[in-house]
């Protein structure tokens, strides 16, 4: 084994005689993918879809027009959105309680008297889950969608409604309520040409080429590639630390005492700053996609961007071990620079979600942006990813920053500020 | 023959002259300890001479090599042993020791077998395979001493290799670098302990504020007092004025002065016997005169005015 890989072994043997400090900087991207994960979408079995809504229904009503809707409710294309638990008010906010439920939806006492007589207005009741927030703000969309249409069909069949609320209170006959059927059809279709066809519109047109059949969007995968990519530079950070406590431990002057040429030595902590942020990303991806139940589409181009992205980190950390001379202060300001990098490249959120200015002109120039939205678009998104040219982009600039940092370091190293 | 010479080093920081023109010469195989306080500059001396430091002036040579021209070729003679305990805490002696190896230029199966004898010799066998955090102050020094002998150097630079051990870990390690000394190593070490040097060195240079003040055997260091004997007087001696004394400064040289205490060394080599006369002739109330060896630290009070443990 020749001077590097001595000097790789022996801290790739340190790390695994206390790996604490690196496990737990690759825990926490896990853990906050997961959490975000499950707060935004907790998802079929794939993960992919928004899986179907379950809430509580309470009629208090209790008519024929409240047992109509709560029984269409999970009929037909609703039945594969929503699935409505009927439920007297107590047991529904129970089991809201015990996060059973999304929601509770309770239909009021008269409602279908209030609603076809108009004496009082008819207010529908939500009481939304405070622990989920994607299924309640549906079901809130949805009530609403709901609360038009019955207040359309209120204003242009007042006339009707009095004539139904008689067959529904009193129990008609099947002839009255034929007749009603036939009248309030007929009404309706004189509506038609005011609704059908709409008298505005829009079209869709996908252009041959340019549709891909990609896999669905999945929320856990678009989180970890972007917190993954922050992370990394954490991972990548405490590797290069490991430089300041040779110098502060005095192995590399003892280092130094036997050999007269430093750039071996820092060369070697180069590597393994790369070795760090390759398994780290390896574990993160492969980990994290065993534990989302991700299929990776392109695992080789992905540990090409990985392999890129780790020279790029050696160069970021080896700057700031170059330049600043104490340790905690080096170790907070890349930190902080490495948190600034992954929030501005669009790792934490999506990149439309930033500032117009941020987004336009200065994510593009990340290389973190430049490693997520990659892994993104290669796995769950359509357009075409131009990844060795990010790839060269990647290792070009790691290697500048490498060999500025060198150059830094061995100026100060000769005017005797690091010994 | 000189496996070591160093030739006119200073070094300064900033305004700080912290190595001040200090010449030296080490021969092969000898001990040769460099005696002084902290902040006296020894570190810095073997800092410089082990290639870690550049000096403002001067030169070392190693066994013919000048660092200066040929830095690699002279540290191949060399075997550091800082002050600090440079190793890596998470690995076992045995690993330090055989990755120091590795480092030093030895094959993998060299490291091993070298690194196998310096555990027996260190008497470190039985912890062998634990990692250096969980030993004790002295069997880390000792892993740290180990750790520059795997390629067996010619020239070892110890710096105060016994700071912070207890009186038996202490003894220890002495002993072995005596044995290191007999198989003919050649040792440069610095120490602020007087006895260590006393009982450890052939030859002493003594270091203050960067200067290099006196160097020789203990012998000869002695010598500068005026032979092998001082003379300490007792007494109520805070008016005392020897200045005064009629005849007392052609005879004898105030060492050290207390308010209670007169050291003084003959001039010429005397009679013991007519010392003592003419010190208690003296006009001051002695109440007690005694002869003692003089020892390092009174050498270095003449040189300097001030206690090497103060």
């Amino acid at each position: 084994m020749n001077l590097w890989g001595t000097l790789l072994a022996k801290d790739l043997r340190r790390v695994v005689r206390n790996p604490w400090p690196w496990l737990i900087h690759l825990a926490v991207p896990l853990a906050i993918t997961a959490l975000l994960g499950l707060a935004f979408g907790r998802g079929g079995a794939s993960g992919t879809e928004l899986g179907r809504i379950r809430f509580g229904l309470v009629d208090e009503d209790d008519s024929a027009l409240s047992r109509l809707l709560r029984g269409g409710l999970g009929q037909g294309e609703g039945g594969k959105y929503l699935e409505p638990v009927v439920l007297d008010r107590a047991t529904a906010l129970a089991r809201l309680q015990a996060n059973e439920l999304a929601a509770v939806v309770v239909l009021p006492p008269h409602f279908t008297r209030d609603y076809l007589t108009g004496r009082a207005p008819v207010t529908l009741e939500l009481i939304k889950n405070p622990a989920q927030s994607i299924h309640p703000a549906v079901l809130e969309e949805l009530l609403g969608a709901l609360v038009t249409g019955l207040n359309a069909l209120a204003r242009n069949l007042a006339a009707e409604f009095p004539a139904w609320r008689a067959a529904l209170e009193e129990g008609a006959d099947y002839r009255r309520v034929a007749e009603l059927i036939v009248r309030t059809g007929e009404r309706l279709d004189t509506l038609r040409r005011y609704l059908d066809p709409p008298l505005i519109s829009y079209s869709r047109e996908v252009r041959p080429g340019e549709a891909k059949a990609g896999p669905a969007p999945n929320l856990f995968g678009y989180l970890l590639a972007g917190l993954g990519t922050m992370f990394l530079l954490f991972q990548a950070n405490i590797a290069m630390g490991d430089l300041y406590r040779e110098v502060a431990g005095r192995t590399f002057a003892r280092y130094h005492t036997l050999h007269a040429r430093v750039s071996p030595f820092l060369a070697a902590k180069g590597v393994f700053v790369m070795v760090m942020v390759l398994t780290g990303a390896a574990i993160l991806l492969g980990g994290g996609g065993w534990l989302f139940g991700l299929r990776w589409q392109h695992p080789g181009v992905l540990a090409l961007l990985a392999l890129g992205y780790a020279v790029f980190a050696a160069g970021y950390t080896a700057v700031f071990a170059a330049l600043v001379t104490e340790a905690r202060a080096a170790d907070a300001l890349s930190n902080l620079v490495a948190m600034a990098l992954g929030l501005a490249g669009g790792c934490a959120f999506p990149p439309q979600a930033l500032p117009a200015f941020l987004r336009e002109h200065i994510t593009p120039l990340l290389p973190t942006a430049w490693l997520a939205e990659s892994i993104r678009e290669l796995e769950f998104g359509s357009a075409p990813v131009d990844w060795p040219g990010i790839l060269l982009r990647l290792v070009a600039l790691g290697a500048g920053l490498l060999g500025l940092a060198a150059g830094w370091f061995r100026r100060r190293f000769a005017r005797g500020q690091i010994l | 023959m000189y496996l070591l010479r160093v030739e006119g080093l200073s070094k300064a920081f900033g305004t700080l002259r912290a190595v001040d023109n200090v010449s030296f010469a080490v021969h092969a195989g000898e001990l040769y300890g460099l005696l002084g306080p902290n902040g006296a500059g020894k570190t810095t001396t073997l800092s410089i001479i082990a290639g870690l430091l550049r000096p403002d002036a001067g030169e070392v040579v190693v066994d013919g090599v000048h660092l200066q021209d040929d830095p690699q070729r002279a540290r191949r003679f060399l075997g550091v042993v800082p002050q600090e305990l440079a190793l890596y805490e998470e690995l076992t002696a045995r690993e330090n020791l055989e990755f120091w190896g590795r480092l030093a230029g030895l094959s993998a199966r060299e490291a091993r077998r070298r690194a196998a004898e310096l555990l027996e010799a260190l008497a470190l066998t039985d912890r062998a395979h634990d990692p250096v955090k969980t030993y004790s102050g002295g069997m880390k020094r000792r892993v740290n001493l180990g750790c520059a002998l795997l390629h067996r150097p010619r020239l070892l630079l110890l710096d105060e290799p016994t700071v912070g051990i207890d009186p038996q870990a202490r003894v220890n390690l002495l002993d072995f670098i005596c044995g290191l000394q007999r198989d003919g190593t050649a040792i440069l070490y610095t120490t602020h302990y007087l006895e260590e040097a006393e009982t450890l060195c052939q030859r002493i240079g003594i270091l203050d504020h960067g200067r290099l003040l006196a160097k020789g055997t203990l012998e000869e260091l002695q010598q500068r007092l005026g032979g092998d004997r001082l003379f300490v007087l007792e007494g109520n001696l805070g008016d005392a004025a020897p200045d005064t004394w009629p005849g007392f400064a052609a005879r004898f040289r105030v060492i050290q002065r207390t308010a209670r205490q007169l050291v003084v060394a003959a001039r010429e080599t005397r009679d013991p016997a007519e010392c003592l006369r003419d010190l208690l002739a003296l006009p001051v109330h002695v109440e007690n005169v005694t002869l003692k060896r003089p020892s390092l630290n009174d050498v270095f009070l003449q040189l300097t005015g001030r206690d090497l443990r103060e």
